[in-house]
């Protein structure tokens, strides 16, 4: 899966386990691409007139015919939009890739009755047949994950089995005949900078015919994580309405897209203190399209904050500053993926409306 | 927590520049129809330099018309004034003076008849240089498939029908460099490249294929023309192919978007041409092949990245069958409930519609949903090999990846084969067991075993069994 993993020795036994253990990221499932070829490939057939072929199936990500028993293909349905990039069959994800701030870390964890015998470390290997008859009772996964911020306490990580259930302790582990996977699913959320390692261990009961020990071994998979976007805001004292309301500041924000992938944004909001009120000024104000952003892009937000009682009342102050609340913006990536993030607290120091001259020297 | 920001220019520049990359899904305009009135000829290449004046430079062009769409007959009596700036006008310059292959650059080695100085066959020896062509060994084929290789004297066009790509690819060179091909027959000639190239393209060796078809240099150079006829003498799907192969070699995807422009406006003169001869097969065709250069233009710009821009370029394309392509590209940019509503009024409806709210699912996170999607269309008897590999893969994620490795067994012993079902099973084969490459190894000698049989190209490389 990740980058690094470093096998640890928790067994003093230096023989190989019997049960493996193999990780995947779940990031989400990419539409495969494909890039259609027009017929006739042969050298003699004349170019053709009318309508256009179908292309040439081997060039489609997946035959969409159907071989029926008598060997005759079927008509497709037009489900497969030739001749375009993009085809509806899906990829596992081919690699762990990047993991950003934001998201949500998906992983599945198998551990594995290795059925050819005896484990080895490396793919390599002859097909030797079950050297002895152990039996696999009992086998348990526990995950952790250990984040930058954390010092040395770590996260315990729920596992999620094929029922979507959390894994009930006291129901016990599984017993795997040869060739069978216990599968288990983690989920966390990603929220800091640096290096996170997930840690798990496996532990299972081997029983020969003669006598049985109870083993465990535990995987480190250390990876990355990087912000995605950078979020720089100001703010700025607007003249009042007139209205006899309170003051008014318009907020604004520079989105950027620092990571690697194109990001489409979803919403953002603020979350005020008491008190206070916004008016949205972007795309959804204006009803256009959601921004896209590639890779380095930026995007300007904007916000209209208000008071909502008179001179202040119910607004926070701490020292000269009115406390505004946080910035939440909320992104899609490829095929979907989600990412949330906010921002610390926000809010501009307090001004005596109304000041002109001061507020040029904030502005500036 | 708070920093002030300068930066409000630069903004400002990022959003006109993303503006000008959507501009051009509207670059050509019908004033290119002058050149009908003009009495140009139909195939001379009218475009401007690119080097100096791209698509992405217009600023002369009404944003009206959308350049793809035959539904909207242009103006057939377009004032040669229209637009003084447009590119007929100011442009007398063609693309040969530069690109194209002269004479003096053809190698004299190669027997065979000189072409009439001035007559109509022109000599393509420059193409049938064997250093041209690259050697295709069989080092990344596993053993399994080597065994039941064809005999080496079938023809290509068997070779082809039986899925043995690589083979024909070899065949064509052969034919292509070997002593009784005429150079002047450039039926033969182009039939055999775009055999060359298009199965290199299938066996995976597309880099191969963007070396290779460099040779054809520019195909928008005037010698390709008859010089009689005016009839462009390279075969329409090669011509369409070279766009993007080129665009590979050269690695220059903006080249590629451009290249279709100029495809599509020689498109519409044919088109135009049809319809004044009331040739209906004609018309159909070129309709055809100019929303498949549509499409095609969507397609570069996904290769380039820019999603926003191919999903503008395809709204702007009228879209009878263009539903599925729309949901696509918005579900890989995330837009899911856009995605949702692109299909609801498709004619194959039912299991476009259906198709695209299981994919939606999975782009939510929802697999429990979209599993039981993928079981409704699975249950409907299509037998379709997309649904069951995506089916395996909601398997996988919902914890389920046994009954997924079945699933995709199965489809295996029912003879299917594509790309994404071998790496999704070999994927699961490495979740399953520290000896993967053993059952890889067995799934390598299943397949081969079937490779008459199946449907997809029966020669697979060990990069489809992770091998």
């Amino acid at each position: 899966m990740s980058h690094q993993r470093y096998p640890s020795t928790h067994d003093a036994v230096k023989e190989p386990h019997s049960v493996s253990l193999k990780v995947l990221r779940l990031s989400r499932p990419s539409l495969v691409t494909q890039f259609p070829l027009q017929p006739p490939l042969s050298a003699t057939s004349v170019p053709s007139t009318g309508r256009r072929p179908p292309p040439i199936p081997a060039s489609l990500a997946y035959d969409p015919r159907d071989l029926l028993r008598d060997g005759t293909l079927t008509d497709p349905p037009a489900v497969n939009p030739d001749p375009f990039i993009l085809s509806p069959i899906v990829n596992l994800p081919p690699s762990f890739g990047s993991a950003y701030v934001g998201e949500t870390f998906s992983c599945t964890l198998c551990a594995s009755h290795d059925a050819f015998g005896s484990v080895v470390s490396s793919d390599e290997g002859d097909v030797s047949p079950p050297a002895t008859h152990k039996t696999i009772r009992d086998v348990r996964i526990k995950a952790e994950m250990k984040t930058p911020g954390s010092g040395t306490v770590v996260t315990q990580l729920e596992l999620i089995g094929p029922d979507s259930s959390p894994e009930d302790d006291k129901k016990g582990g599984v017993d795997l005949a040869p060739g069978a996977t216990l599968q288990k699913i983690v989920n966390f959320d990603l929220k800091e900078e640096g290096n996170h390692v997930l840690a798990v261990t496996v532990s299972y009961y081997e029983a020969t015919e003669v006598s049985g020990r109870t083993r465990t071994f535990r995987k480190l998979y250390q990876f990355i994580c990087k912000a995605s976007m950078i979020v720089r805001t100001k703010p700025g004292l607007l003249s009042a309405t007139g209205t006899g309301k309170g003051r008014r500041w318009v907020l604004e924000a520079q989105l950027e897209n620092c990571g690697e992938d194109v990001m489409q944004l979803e919403r953002v909001v603020l979350d005020l203190a008491p008190g206070l009120g916004y008016t949205d000024c972007n795309w959804e104000a204006s009803r256009s399209a959601k921004p896209v952003l590639r890779p380095g892009e930026t995007e300007q937000v904007c916000f209209v904050v208000e008071e909502e009682g008179e001179d202040g009342k119910g607004v926070e102050e701490e020292e000269g500053r009115v406390v505004f609340g946080v910035l939440g913006v909320g992104w899609r990536g490829e095929m979907g993926n989600r990412g949330f993030l906010t921002t610390g607290k926000l809010g501009t120091r307090h001004v005596k409306p109304p000041a002109s001259a001061v507020v040029k020297k904030i502005a500036a | 927590m708070e920093r002030l920001f300068h930066e409000a220019a630069a903004h400002s520049r990022v959003a006109v520049a993303h503006r000008n990359k959507c501009a051009f899904t509207f670059s050509i305009s019908s004033t290119d129809y002058s050149a009908i009135q003009a009495g140009a000829n139909l195939d001379a290449a009218t475009r401007p330099r690119s080097s100096t004046k791209g698509p992405l430079d217009a600023d002369d062009i009404p944003p009206s018309s959308s350049p793809l769409s035959p539904q909207q007959p242009p103006p057939r009596m377009a004032p040669p004034s229209f637009n003084p700036r447009s590119p007929v006008a100011t442009s007398p310059l063609t693309r040969s003076a530069a690109g194209s292959p002269a004479p003096g650059r053809r190698p004299t080695t190669r027997p065979g008849p000189s072409p009439v100085p001035g007559g109509p066959h022109k000599d393509f020896s420059f193409l049938l240089r064997p250093e041209i062509y690259h050697p295709l060994p069989p080092s990344n084929i596993p053993a399994p498939f080597l065994l039941n290789q064809p005999a080496p004297d079938t023809p290509i066009d068997a070779l082809v029908a039986g899925g043995h790509f690589r083979a024909a690819a070899i065949a064509a060179t052969n034919a292509l460099t070997s002593a009784d091909i005429d150079p002047t027959d450039h039926v033969r000639i182009f039939g055999l490249l775009y055999t060359r190239l298009a199965c290199l393209t299938l066996i995976d060796a597309t880099a191969l294929a963007a070396q290779e078809v460099k040779a054809l240099e520019d195909l928008g150079s005037a010698f390709y023309l008859d010089e009689v006829t005016g009839e462009h003498l390279v075969p329409w799907e090669l011509r369409v192919f070279n766009v993007r192969l080129q665009a590979l070699g050269f690695a220059d995807h903006r080249r590629e978007v451009m290249s279709y422009f100029e495809l599509a406006r020689e498109g519409r003169l044919r088109l135009a041409d049809a319809m004044a001869r009331h040739d209906n097969s004609a018309k159909e065709m070129w309709r055809e092949r100019i929303v498949d250069l549509g499409v095609r233009v969507a397609g570069a710009l996904v290769e380039m990245d820019d999603v926003a821009a191919a999903a503008e370029h395809l709204a702007s394309m009228p879209g009878e069958k263009l539903g599925m392509a729309k949901a696509l590209l918005l579900l890989q940019m995330g837009d899911v409930d856009k995605a949702r509503r692109c299909v609801s009024g498709e004619k194959d409806g039912e299991v476009v519609g259906r198709v695209v709210a299981a994919l939606a699912d999975m782009a939510e996170g929802e697999y429990g949903a979209a599993l039981a999607k993928w079981e409704e269309l699975k249950e409907m008897d299509l037998n379709d090999e997309m649904v069951g590999v995506n089916m395996a893969v909601c398997l996988l994620y919902v914890g389920r990846m046994q009954e997924g490795k079945v699933l995709l067994e199965d489809l295996v012993a029912a003879g299917r084969s594509s790309h994404t079902l071998l790496f999704n099973l070999t994927t699961m084969y490495e979740l399953c067991t520290e000896k993967a490459r053993t059952l890889k190894l067995q799934l390598a000698e299943t397949v081969a075993a079937r490779s008459g049989e199946t449907l997809g190209g029966s020669e697979k490389t060990n990069a489809d069994f992770k091998l």
